[in-house]
């Protein structure tokens, strides 16, 4: 018996807006990188995708809703700014009465921040199993080009004692205080940006940077150890720019790319791009997980994947699947659908 | 408005969020929603939870045309036009009445396999009122 | 106490439509002083000891005392009156009331009538009503609607008994033809299964013109008992057997949706009292609230198998002169639907019919003896069935 994750599971919801769309609105697409982008349905928020991307990892993890001690949430988009989500999602899953459940908020890093500290929750004692899912469809106003890239999507992970299918090697953090790249005040519907791109560059540049040095050093890793990299995915164009600073090659961490076709899905691209690693790694693979949350943060997370991947692939959707079924809309129908008209 | 109040709502999540039909201990019917005196043996029994798999078939349908939804779904049908509602009978015999949701036209028969999905159903004085609806099944693999 | 057989001795109905002039005070006085008027040896208001008076709402919404507002406008304080709610049904139960009163020896002479305003009412607070009387928390809930609940019973008597989009507008041909002809129907005029078929959907695979329309208007019968009926008309019709019941309130929870199993008791029971049996009935008003509920009842109330509804209206024996004409008046299709008001104004066309009384001579079914009236509120949550004979 060891600690890591038990299964994992994704959600993306099958509407997709393709770049044509924006140019034939806007005469232009300001999102580098992305073809397509995956939309909530009119009936679909970070709740309901959180669900169905949790029942999806509790199948994989063969770990029954009643048997979570823990359940986080992790979104920039809850649907609710005050009010708990988790209890929603515990409730819709058959969790026990007895769960713990913690939302995290306010940060495309709150996915990989709640995935740390459900290990320690389990490591810890203080349960067995939790849960952790990210989902997340960022808004921003139409008439911005910040709204451009944003996607939505989820993902989930059983963390828990057992058999994992990877297990956590360690990790890095920096956090610097940063102002004005993207925010959202309270009250507010729509993410902002100040518009300096080079400042905001900068910023994510050197918080990955220098989270992913922290890890290597812990560790005492290097770059090269790594079979897959997942790197803040905000847009196509920023992971290759981090990879060159740090020196990961193109095969290390183009596998984990989605944001080409879900957008930037805020607090779950990160956990998107994990699953969608490993839907493709084999046993004895290394994986290497950044997020980055304005403000500023990163984290930084080494995983080991194990034999036991093996026995759990296929047995439920992957990321391949869920970008298979799809659905185009037009840029009028997308805008209703985000009640942005 | 609110006709189904809060509390009344609040009362059915567990048959709402995840399809707990209650079991009737004197003949095994499940009852669903729950009630006191059994819908089969007409007993007033106990009852025990039995969570159903949502799975299930398509026993009739209808699609709802925009402008003539209740008002609790005139917001719906503001941003998605008409919308299917059926009557699902789920594998473990019973039926129940929900909206079909991520569908084409074509998956719209009697017969059509069709799973549950957690949704939001509607609005109501700023609180959102999530529950299950259905799609066609062919996206969510489940373990057998 | 043994029962007393039960006469009607007077019937009035406004016309029904969309009438903005009258407050529904006005419109049940107007109902009600035609019933008072129709009993042609006169009688005297202050006799009338029990009110039973069908209603589902005042302006979208529910009022109080609604019963006492009504006698009081009318002169009737003092009696004993009582607002019957069974959606659609209201007024066909409170015709029962009023019915078993008299047959229980409690009074003499009963009133019965309905009243329902619905047009004076913001669109989306009709909407909101006329969802309340099916089942609120799992059907409306799901975003249903009256049209769709029936809608979901045709789809599914089409997939078992073969029954087409064309059998649903033939019924409406049908009522919107004999509508056409009465002079106090809201929709009078004909309509072809082109224009039926054409018309805008409102719930796959019902069309605008599967479904009735929203209408107000007030009815209003009187009753004695059998014994007193010749002081006071020449012209009585007795009240030989009803029955009401009651059915599973949610659609989706009947074993079979293709039938109201309601309808199928309350008739099994009216037959019985009055020993007849489906085939000697002469003329019915049923509950065509959507078309493919009259095709229903034709099956649940034995005109035809189960299945066969489709088949009676290709043959034309639901038309006048078939061998079943069924809704002369239009139906609640055309003739109109005020909720409340529907049962008692059944009432009233089944008794001119047996009179031979119908205003226009096309559409008196000639030399009927047997009538029958069917009133279903909501989905079929309740029914009541009245037959009369001459």
């Amino acid at each position: 018996m060891s600690i890591g994750i038990l299964g994992y599971g994704v959600y993306i919801p099958q509407y997709r807006i393709n770049k044509a769309e924006y140019v034939k609105a806007w005469g232009r697409f300001a999102a580098a990188g992305i073809e397509e982008k995956a939309v909530p349905g009119f009936d679909e928020d970070s709740v309901t995708m959180a669900v169905e991307a949790s029942m999806n990892a509790l199948d994989h993890a063969k770990v029954d809703a009643s048997k979570l001690n823990a359940i986080y949430f992790a979104s920039t988009s809850s649907p609710y700014a005050e009010k708990l989500v988790s209890s929603t999602i515990a409730m819709a899953l058959g969790a026990p009465p007895r769960v713990s459940v913690a939302d995290f908020t306010s940060s495309t890093m709150a996915g990989t921040s709640a995935l740390l500290l459900s290990l320690d929750f389990v490591a810890s004692g203080r349960g067995h199993f939790a849960l952790i899912v990210a989902s997340d469809c960022p808004y921003a106003d139409p008439g911005d080009f910040l709204e451009h890239p944003l996607g939505a999507g989820a993902a989930a992970f059983v963390v828990g004692e057992g058999t994992p299918i990877a297990t956590i090697e360690g990790s890095g953090c920096t956090t610097i205080e940063a102002l004005g790249e993207r925010f959202r005040k309270h009250g507010e519907k729509f993410i902002e940006t100040l518009g300096i791109p080079a400042y905001t560059q900068a910023v994510i540049m050197n918080t990955v940077t220098s989270s992913v040095k922290a890890l290597l050093n812990s560790t005492g890793r290097k770059p090269s150890d790594f079979n897959f990299v997942v790197l803040p995915q905000f847009d196509g164009r920023l992971p290759s720019g981090i990879a060159r600073k740090i020196g990961f090659e193109e095969t290390q961490f183009v596998p984990s790319m989605i944001v080409s076709q879900v957008g930037d899905a805020g607090a779950a691209s990160p956990l998107i791009g994990l699953a969608k690693v490993l839907d493709e790694a084999k046993p004895g693979h290394k994986v290497l997980v950044t997020s980055y949350g304005a403000g500023a943060s990163s984290d930084a997370v080494s995983i080991n994947v194990n034999e036991e991947i093996m026995k759990r692939k296929g047995a439920v959707s992957s990321v391949k699947d869920y970008l298979a079924d799809k659905k185009y809309i037009d840029y009028i129908y997308y805008l209703k659908i985000k009640k942005m008209i | 408005m609110a006709h189904v109040s809060i509390p009344s709502y609040w009362k059915t999540l567990p048959q709402r969020y995840c399809l707990i039909g209650m079991k009737c201990k004197n003949c095994g019917t499940i009852n669903f929603p729950a009630r006191e005196i059994c819908i089969s043996c007409k007993q007033k029994s106990e009852f025990e939870p039995k969570k159903l798999s949502g799975r299930g078939k398509i026993y009739s349908y209808t699609v709802i045309a925009a402008g003539s939804a209740p008002p609790e779904f005139s917001e719906q049908e503001k941003l998605a036009g008409s919308f299917p509602v059926a009557i699902v009978e789920l594998e473990e015999g019973l039926r129940i009445c929900a909206q079909i949701t991520d569908y084409e036209e074509e998956d719209l028969k009697i017969e059509a396999e069709v799973e549950a999905v957690f949704r939001k159903i509607y609005e109501e004085d700023k609180v959102i009122r999530y529950g299950l609806k259905f799609r066609p099944v062919k996206k969510r693999k489940s373990l057998p | 106490m043994t029962l007393q057989k039960v006469a009607i001795i007077g019937v009035g109905q406004t016309r029904f439509g969309n009438i903005i002039d009258k407050k529904a005070e006005e419109l049940f006085a107007e109902a009600f002083l035609e019933a008072v008027n129709d009993v042609d040896k006169g009688i005297d208001i202050s006799e009338i000891q029990e009110v039973y008076i069908g209603n589902s709402g005042v302006g979208g919404g529910q009022l109080g005392n609604f019963s006492s507002l009504m006698t009081d406008y009318v002169g009737l304080t003092g009696a004993s009156a009582l607002r019957i709610e069974n959606a659609c049904a209201s007024s066909g139960f409170a015709m029962r009331a009023a019915i078993l009163a008299v047959s229980s020896g409690v009074c003499d002479v009963a009133l019965a009538g309905g009243e329902e305003k619905m047009n004076d009412t913001p669109r989306n607070r009709v909407r909101y009503w006329l969802g309340i009387s099916g089942d609120m928390e799992w059907e409306r809930l799901s975003g249903m609607t009256f049209a769709g609940v029936f809608a979901l019973m045709a789809i599914r008597h089409m997939h078992e008994y073969g029954t087409k989009r064309e059998h649903l507008a033939m019924v409406s041909v049908k009522n919107h033809k004999n509508g056409a002809s009465n002079p106090k129907a809201h929709l009078q005029r004909e309509t072809t299964l082109e224009r039926a078929l054409a018309s805008p959907m409102i719930a796959y695979p019902l069309t605008l013109f599967d479904c009735c329309p929203i209408s107000d208007g007030a009815s209003a019968v009187i009753v004695c008992k059998a014994d007193l009926a010749k002081k006071y008309t020449d012209t009585p019709v007795y009240v030989a057997g009803h029955g009401g019941s009651t059915d599973r309130l949610s659609v989706f929870q009947r074993d079979d949706v293709t039938s109201i199993n309601s309808s199928v008791v309350a008739a099994k029971r009216a037959y019985k009292m009055a020993s007849v049996k489906p085939e000697d009935i002469d003329v019915a008003e049923v509950h065509d609230c959507f078309t493919i509920a009259e095709i229903i009842a034709y099956e649940d109330l034995g005109f035809c198998p189960k299945g066969k509804g489709g088949k009676l209206l290709e043959e034309g024996q639901t038309e006048i002169g078939g061998k079943i004409p069924v809704n002369p008046s239009g139906g609640l299709k055309s003739k109109g639907h005020p909720v409340g008001a529907t049962g008692t104004g059944q009432i009233y066309e089944i008794v001119n019919q047996l009179r031979g009384s119908v205003e226009k001579k096309n559409r008196q079914v000639s030399g009927a003896e047997i009538g029958l009236t069917h009133n279903t509120g909501g989905s079929g949550g309740t029914t009541v069935v009245h037959i009369l004979k001459r």
